[in-house]
């Protein structure tokens, strides 16, 4: 049995509706550490709540945050895959037939950029990105939807021949335009050198990480360590009113380009919506986070 | 920790100061909307009574989804804070005319809105982002729903809570906001932060 436009719509759709009713286990042991080092009352009460937040939703089925923001999806298809139907299409239709069905309702959020009306339907929406898995013979979906909080905060500036020093300058600027605003603690991605697109697009890959692993790169582990801890170090803290743990992970990663240098550094907000499976050749469903 | 009545009394705003955590009880009004908040700002302009009376009221900018219950009633499915710092510019003009004594949502407010909060005597609570399982449960009874014509989290809605929260006071009634204090310590310590990256570089 082939990949099949059905199955398709049915998992990509069910990604979503579960990045909504929980919040990752990388995360969850992210958030009680940081309750375990965090030396601010406020902040461990903040942080409480979450750890609390999370639990009820997990327990009683509901939504994290009723900011479900929009359908974000990134797809990536194995070489050896055996594809029956149109799956970009069966993406948008299970979209449009989760919004019928799902409960609680969602919220429309979809917005068009040049008119601010906002409804659950919209240009490119959801918005997929696409990806090849040399010899794989599945189908890979994660689902990461992005609202205001979460999405609001990410920018990108481009150098030429950047030293670290000035980098790691730019990713504090960034954090430091965030200030309160992203529902933090963060996991932070960031993306330095290809092109435009590819940076942005790296910054955001990093964001999906699992908190607690290691960047196979020294270079790249070691910078990230540093930047975990002068972000901590600015005191924004849980919610954005004073801690210790302003973020739970920076996540580096790089691809080799010209020597102008984008670098892009973006956030996803505490809950970190973030779900993940794979179809394979056989029909078989994978579920990995 | 200290439980308060709303919509809350000019006494009791008085009586925080910024890092306060506390609970709620009684009646809030909540909305999300941008289109919302200028609407009442015309209400404000035109002198014009709001569809859901305001005067020394609690407004935050919280989204909702509510549907018709079987009895007639309204019930609310969830609730979460939005960020406050869009409505920036309108919300001086709301906190005056309105005279209200507590908003909040979650990221805070500016300088401007502080000075009015500071002049009317009004705080600021922050509420916990990704918290609509908690603020919901919180939720008694659904008063009243205005502007219907709006999506279902722009509408302007008066409900009924008990012990909403902990929310943490983020601007108190005496010009301290938390959130522009630690953007500016966290701009005092960039020097240090930035030295200390570059000494774990030449180490590394
Ligand atoms: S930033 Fe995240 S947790 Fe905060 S309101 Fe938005 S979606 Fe919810």
């Amino acid at each position: 049995m082939p990949i099949t436009y059905d199955a398709v719509k049915a998992l990509s759709a069910q990604l979503y509706d579960w990045s909504l009713r929980r919040v990752p286990p990388d995360t969850l042991a992210g958030l009680e550490t940081a309750l375990a080092s965090e030396t601010q009352d406020g902040a461990r009460q903040v942080l409480r709540m979450m750890l609390g937040s999370a639990r009820k939703a997990e327990a009683e089925d509901r939504f994290v945050c009723s900011d479900a923001g929009v359908p974000v999806f990134h797809v990536t298809i194995g070489t050896a895959a055996r594809l029956d139907g149109d799956i970009k299409a069966a993406i948008s239709d299970g979209f449009d037939e989760l919004v019928e069905r799902i409960s609680p309702p969602l919220l429309k959020h979809v917005t068009n950029p040049l008119t601010n009306e906002r409804g659950y339907k919209g240009r490119d929406m959801p918005l997929v990105t696409w990806d090849v898995a040399g010899g794989a013979d599945w189908v890979e979906i994660l689902c990461q939807p992005k609202a205001l909080g979460s999405g609001r905060w990410a920018a990108l500036e481009t150098f030429s021949f950047p030293s670290l020093a000035q980098i790691e300058a730019y990713v504090m600027k960034v954090v430091m335009q965030a200030g309160s605003q992203h529902c933090p603690p963060v996991i932070i991605g960031v993306g330095i050198g290809g092109s435009f697109d590819v940076a942005a697009r790296i910054a955001s890959k990093a964001t999906m990480r699992a908190i607690g692993t290691t960047n196979p790169e020294p270079v790249l582990a070691a910078m990230e360590q540093r930047l975990l801890r002068a972000v901590n170090a600015t005191g924004f803290g849980p919610m954005g009113t004073g801690g210790d743990t302003t973020a739970l992970a920076v996540h580096v990663d790089y691809a080799s380009g010209h020597g102008y240098t984008p670098v892009a550094v973006c956030f996803n907000c505490w809950i970190n919506r973030r779900t993940r499976a794979r179809i394979h050749n056989d029909g078989r469903v994978e579920r990995m986070e | 920790m200290r439980t308060i009545r709303f919509p809350m009394s000019r006494e009791d705003a008085r009586s925080l100061s910024a890092g306060d955590m506390i609970l709620a009880d009684g009646e809030i009004v909540i909305t999300a909307g941008l289109p919302t908040i200028q609407r009442l700002v015309a209400c404000a302009d035109e002198a014009r009574d709001p569809p859901i009376a305001l005067d020394g009221g609690s407004l935050f900018h919280l989204g909702s989804y509510s549907q018709d219950t079987a009895d007639g009633g309204l019930e609310i499915l969830y609730m979460n804070p939005t960020t406050s710092t869009r409505f920036n510019p309108l919300m001086p003009r709301l906190i005056r005319h309105f005279g209200l004594t507590a908003v909040g949502g979650k990221g805070g407010l500016d300088a401007g809105c502080v000075d009015a909060m500071a002049e009317v005597g009004c705080v600021y609570l922050s509420f916990l982002g990704g918290g609509a399982p908690l603020h919901s449960a919180a939720i008694k009874a659904v008063r009243a729903v205005a502007y219907p014509d709006l999506v279902a989290h722009y509408r302007l809605v008066r409900l009924a809570v008990e012990g909403l929260g902990p929310l943490t006071v983020g601007i108190d009634t005496h010009g301290n906001s938390l959130f522009d204090t630690l953007q500016q310590q966290a701009a005092d310590r960039m020097p240090d932060i930035l030295a200390r990256l570059a000494a774990e570089r030449a180490a590394s």
